[in-house]
């Protein structure tokens, strides 16, 4: 008889582990012994991410390890999902993600992009020195529900504002929420351009664009 | 903004020993209290009065060490740091070049 | 006084009452000694945080004795530089610029920089960087460092030969990111050593390696190389590593330097490995956080600082530039927290210098 607790602390300690094969493992189990594929994933899986990216924020786990881990949940999630009955849906929201146009940092906004994919929103990043142009013609074409954009330097956050009075002149603010992040963007950066969101690192971003998208 | 901060904890530079000290730090990876220490041993005087402009001013001169003031006559320059290394005791990279380019 | 007047770490102002003010000094104090797995500060030195804040005046200051050396990195684009350098376009050429913070912002040190300030382009007009420092050390008293940011990111396409982990991590491809930040450290390495000897050849004082590992572990694990070559080649050449961030970034996380891990380092760690490669200074970075308020980072701050104080055998140079060491993310930085920020770093966390 399987246990419950036991196949959701697995589920976490297998994505804290980056064990691809036991996640793989543990969600063969959940789907023969009958629990909730749902359950599984955010109550399992989700949480050991969760707590991985939080470790990854103090510095205590590395990237690498972060693509492997979400690799195994990736996997994982395709197993339950063959298993659930009703129709889920596959992405929690489709985010375009970008570094602004004059600046070519993109360290931050590269994890923030891996972890959206990780939490199953569908990614377009846009690299880095993106044309602002380029974010309104993309969030068009995929029907975007988020734009996040990342600017480190002072000179180049001004794009983020620009990039909120682009989305009004195509008609599409309405229609997306936007969030900003970046070493010298802040909160109040946010209010003053009238972004939704602000994220001080990848664990909040994720955080924000979830309770964005409700 | 680094003025605000000479002017809450800065040694002040070539106005008092600030430089001095600072040598100590570079030449010999000594610890502040420790080439403050050294430093005011080498001046004859007081580690408090290392960041004492009125002391200071006075000793910069009588050793002919640079002042903040521009004085004709006084050391400035390279002439000021090979008395400094000199009254040191350390060695300046750019005054060995110099000394070895001028053959002195 | 039951209310006090202070900043947030974006500098806003904001009002907290003494209490509040307490909770965020022992709840930054803890946070840093949770994440470095360090003391906290003690009572005593959490009382001593409390009257810096409680102090009303615009400007705080240490007592006479207590002034530390304060060094300048960034040379002179403070002065000529734009806004992404934070300087105020002021025209003026970069003897000038050395000039007036030795004779009129009393620096102890003073730098000279390149205008791009990373390594990687010095070295087509290393010539030039050569000659101009050559006739600045003829004119100036002061001890002058020649500065730059490893800024391994410089290494990666689209700007240099090897390929960008940034883009092949996403596509799970670790080994070939691992592989191109090994080969990028290689060539780094490499070239900070030939930028360092040909300074040096014209009698520079020290090299400055700014906002080291910005690029994360394999950015550190380059410095690291290129100081401990520098220093067995050229050992009166002074060496300082001054940091980007409070940790190390564990972006290839399985580099290693003196036997250790360099990913997810903290200050007391990252100084550990800056002396074994030979570092004459260290300069520690903690980053505020734009959420909490002045209290919690400069605590914060402060007990990082703190303890890589008094662990190293070096002399430290804390950051307290914009947006680190306690001081506000914001361009033009208040002089209310510059100045506790600088009072509290000597009187508490005992540093060698800023």
């Amino acid at each position: 008889m399987v246990d419950k607790k036991e196949i959701l602390r697995r589920a976490a300690k297998s994505v804290l582990e980056a064990d691809q094969e036991e996640a793989e493992r543990v969600a063969r189990e959940a789907v023969e012994a009958g629990i909730d594929p749902f359950l599984v994933i955010n109550e399992g899986f989700s949480k050991g991410m969760a707590e991985a990216g939080e470790l990854f924020e103090r510095g205590e786990l590395y990237l690498p390890h972060l693509i492997v881990a979400s690799e195994g949940m990736v996997s994982a999630i395709s197993i339950l999902e063959a298993a659930m009955t009703q129709k889920k849906e596959k992405k929690t929201g489709v985010a375009v993600i970008g570094t602004i146009e004059g600046d070519i940092h993109d360290i931050g906004k590269g994890i923030v992009a891996t972890m959206l994919r990780v939490y199953g929103f569908e990614v377009h990043d846009l690299g880095r020195d993106v044309p602002l142009k380029n974010f309104v013609e993309t969030a068009k074409k995929v029907n975007a529900d988020i734009i996040g954009s990342s600017a480190l330097m002072t000179t180049t956050m001004t794009g983020q504002k620009t990039l909120e009075q682009e989305l009004k002149k195509a008609g599409l603010r309405d229609k997306v929420k936007t969030m900003v992040g970046g070493a010298v963007v802040t909160q109040r950066w946010a209010n003053k351009i009238g972004a939704d969101a602000y994220a001080e690192n990848a664990i909040e971003a994720i955080a924000k664009a979830r309770e964005l998208l409700g | 903004m680094p003025i605000a901060h000479v002017m809450a904890s800065g040694m002040g530079g070539i106005r008092t020993a600030g430089d001095l000290v600072a040598r100590m730090q570079m030449a010999r990876r000594m610890r502040l209290p420790e080439a403050k220490r050294y430093v005011a041993g080498k001046l004859g005087v007081a580690v408090v009065d290392l960041s004492n402009e009125q002391v200071m001013r006075e000793v910069r001169e009588d050793l002919d060490i640079g002042i903040i003031t521009s004085v004709p006559g006084c050391a400035k320059g390279m002439e000021a740091k090979f008395r400094i290394a000199r009254l040191l005791d350390i060695e300046i990279n750019s005054v060995n070049r110099f000394r070895a380019k001028a053959s002195i | 006084m039951k209310e006090i007047l202070t900043r947030m770490g974006d500098g806003e102002r904001v009002t907290m009452s003494v209490s509040q003010v307490k909770e965020d000094l022992e709840a930054g104090t803890r946070d840093a000694a949770d994440r470095g797995k360090i003391p906290e500060l003690t009572a005593a030195e959490l009382e001593q945080l409390l009257e810096i804040f409680q102090d009303q005046n615009r400007i705080v200051g240490v007592s006479p004795g207590e002034e530390v050396v304060l060094t300048h990195d960034i040379g002179t684009l403070r002065l000529m530089g734009d806004q992404a350098n934070s300087g105020v376009g002021i025209p003026l050429s970069r003897m000038q610029g050395i000039l007036i913070h030795e004779r009129a912002f009393a620096a102890d040190t003073m730098e000279l920089g390149h205008i791009d300030y990373s390594f990687k382009p010095i070295k087509p007009v290393i010539s030039m960087e050569m000659q101009e420092y050559e006739l600045a050390s003829l004119v100036t008293i002061v001890p002058l460092f020649y500065g730059a940011m490893p800024n391994l990111g410089t290494y990666f396409r689209p700007d240099g030969p090897f390929g960008n982990p940034s883009d092949l991590l996403p596509q799970g491809k670790i080994r070939e990111a691992r592989e191109a930040q090994e080969g990028a450290a290689e060539h780094a390495a490499r070239d900070m050593f030939y930028i360092s000897n040909k300074l040096y050849s014209v009698g520079c004082d020290g090299i400055n390696f700014d906002t080291t590992a910005a690029a994360g572990d394999a950015d550190f694990y380059a410095t690291l190389n290129a100081v401990a070559e520098i220093k067995k080649a050229m050992p009166s050449l002074t060496v300082e590593v001054g940091m980007a961030g409070e940790f190390i970034l564990g972006i290839h996380s399985e580099l290693f330097f003196n036997g250790e891990r360099l990913a997810g380092m903290y200050p007391h760690r990252q100084v550990k490995m800056a002396e074994a490669a030979g570092a004459d200074i260290f300069g520690p970075v903690v980053n505020t956080n734009t959420s909490k308020s002045m209290p919690w980072n400069l605590a914060r701050a402060v007990t990082f600082v703190k303890h890589t104080v008094e662990v190293s055998n070096i002399p430290i140079h804390a950051n307290v530039g914009m947006g680190v060491g306690g001081v506000p993310v914001f361009e033009t930085p208040p002089i209310d927290c510059v100045t506790r920020t600088s009072k509290a770093m000597v009187q508490i966390a005992k540093v060698d210098g800023l």
